[in-house]
């Protein structure tokens, strides 16, 4: 863990080097961030509701899956750019140490402009409660953390996955996208408003219901049963078949050379 | 002229030799219709007021979209041609008997037909298959459809003189990024790529009517579906025109100051 921390730390640094550039491109993420939410509140001057859902409602899991994709894209961005370390050859380089591997890809890389994202998911976060008008109890704080904490782990599992695919080819990397900003983008709105395949599709291959609707519901108030609060806690078994994924990709794994 | 269409058809058959990253392309562009549609299907099962445009309209609109991305979008931007001027290329260009401005037009118009011509064929064949109400429509008529032709092409050549905007400031900036990358951004949303200008808030509509970004792919797929009358369609073009002919005149004045200062970086 300090290992993680000291690489995260010399990151930074390096970024910071070049002031300008960064400032640039943290405007820029702003402005790119930006068009995600103008696209619903958009939508919403047509519409007064989503099966159901209110803009803020809606407003509020949005938030709540950026924060965790933003969230991956600065401090995993070893992970999400696992192909790089492929391409180049520097992936051979990581097997000769003795440490273990998934921290060390982690170390490998981050993304400190993304923080821009992260920022502007919590004020929209922030926004979106404020208007919400919620009855509070120490329960609900606990389902709002507990669903903060399993965005990151699903995105997490998503992007440790997609990086498997690495191992088997380079080629045609934008189907990758599919999973992490197509599932991302559907996953903004509460997942129960789209046909009933896709919802079992969304529940038990990518969990992304637990991240953002069953505990939603119980935020919200729209369902009492405390299981739904504690649903979240379910994506951490998604995060196995990820990592044995990873894994077993690893052991297939032949190096480009270099 | 020939010396320019002859860049032209380099571009566009050296481009069309990618063919596996367009079936990634097809495949990618193909679930992300699915998922849009399945947003607006849900947005519009719950019912709304004075909705601008029927559902199936939508979905017509939002496969155009899907199919067409490679030809009208603002975003992919020709690498070659900033790789030519930040690693010193330029000089070899710069040595042409030929105006650089359109040199550089051509290319980048010959490798945006060609990228579209691998991905919108399969695209189109499969989604017209597709059940309600995910299928993509027929035109609203036959003269809609003509309409349709003649104002996209006339929003090919819009773009195009857009996307030469950007190696033209990279001339003096030498980097890509930053500046280009905000005003692309504004240009995508306004463009009605993400979400179509007749869903726009009434003030943004207003605003966008003035600039050229949604004379670029809005206008031609509105044509199409026939949410745009063709008298209003007529307009439409007159407007493609002017702003293509502004944009080229700017472009030419652009590059003649910026190649003065030009600094050939390398050998």
């Amino acid at each position: 863990m300090k290992i993680y921390f000291e690489s995260l730390a010399m990151h930074l640094k390096g970024e910071l080097e070049y002031r300008v550039n960064f400032i640039l491109s943290f405007l820029s993420q702003i402005l790119v961030f930006f068009t995600y939410y103008f696209i619903i509140i958009a939508l919403f001057t047509k519409f007064d509701h989503i099966k159901g859902f209110t803009m803020y409602e809606v407003l509020l899991c949005f938030s709540i899956i950026q924060f965790g994709f933003s969230f991956n894209e600065v401090f995993a961005r070893g992970v999400d750019h696992f192909d790089q370390l492929i391409i180049r050859g520097d992936f051979d380089r990581l097997l000769l140490r003795p440490r273990n591997i998934i921290l060390q890809v982690l170390c490998s890389d981050s993304d400190f402009v993304k923080t821009s994202r992260l920022i502007q998911a919590i004020i929209v976060l922030i926004v979106a409660i404020v208007n919400l008008n919620i009855k509070w109890s120490i329960l609900k704080l606990v389902t709002l953390l507990l669903m903060l904490g399993s965005a990151c782990v699903i995105f997490f599992g998503i992007f440790l996955a997609a990086a498997a695919y690495c191992f088997f080819t380079v080629q045609g990397l934008e189907v990758r996208n599919v999973f992490t900003d197509g599932g991302k983008h559907m996953a903004q709105y509460p997942i129960g408003v789209f046909k009933k395949g896709f919802v079992w599709f969304f529940t038990f291959i990518i969990p992304y219901a637990f991240v953002n609707y069953y505990p939603l519901l119980y935020f919200l108030g729209k369902k009492e049963s405390v299981l739904y609060a504690f649903s979240p806690l379910l994506v951490v078994f998604y995060l196995i078949p990820c990592i044995l994924v990873f894994y077993f990709g690893m052991k297939r794994y032949t190096s480009v050379g270099s | 002229m020939r010396a320019y269409l002859t860049y032209f058809k380099l571009k566009f058959i050296s481009s069309l030799q990618y063919r596996t990253a367009a079936w990634a392309g097809i495949a990618t562009q193909f679930f992300f219709g699915f998922v849009y549609i399945m947003v607006y299907v849900a947005f519009y099962e719950s019912g709304g007021k004075n909705l601008p445009m029927e559902l199936p309209q939508l979905v017509t609109y939002l496969w155009l979209n899907q199919s067409l991305l490679a030809l009208v979008n603002q975003f992919s931007r020709d690498q070659e041609l900033f790789k030519l001027i930040k690693e010193g290329g330029i000089s070899y260009e710069l040595t042409r008997p030929k105006n650089l401005y359109f040199m550089w037009y051509f290319k980048i118009i010959g490798q945006r037909l060609a990228n579209v011509t691998l991905r919108f064929i399969p695209l189109v064949l499969v989604t017209s298959l597709l059940p309600d109400p995910f299928h993509f429509g027929l035109p609203a008529s036959f003269v809609h459809f003509i309409f349709f032709i003649l104002s996209l092409s006339l929003g090919t050549l819009l773009v195009t003189a857009l996307s030469v905007f950007y190696p033209i400031v990279t001339l003096t900036t030498m980097s890509e990024k930053g500046i280009v990358n905000i005003i692309i951004t504004i240009a995508d949303i306004l463009s009605g790529i993400v979400v179509p200008i007749p869903f726009f808030p009434k003030f943004l509509q207003i605003i966008s009517s003035f600039l050229p970004f949604q004379y670029i792919s809005d206008l031609p797929f509105r044509l199409y579906v026939g949410n745009v009358n063709l008298a209003d369609g007529v307009f439409g073009m007159c407007i493609q025109l002017i702003w293509i002919i502004i944009f080229i005149l700017i472009g030419n004045i652009m590059m003649n100051k910026n190649i003065k200062r030009v600094v050939v970086q390398g050998g």
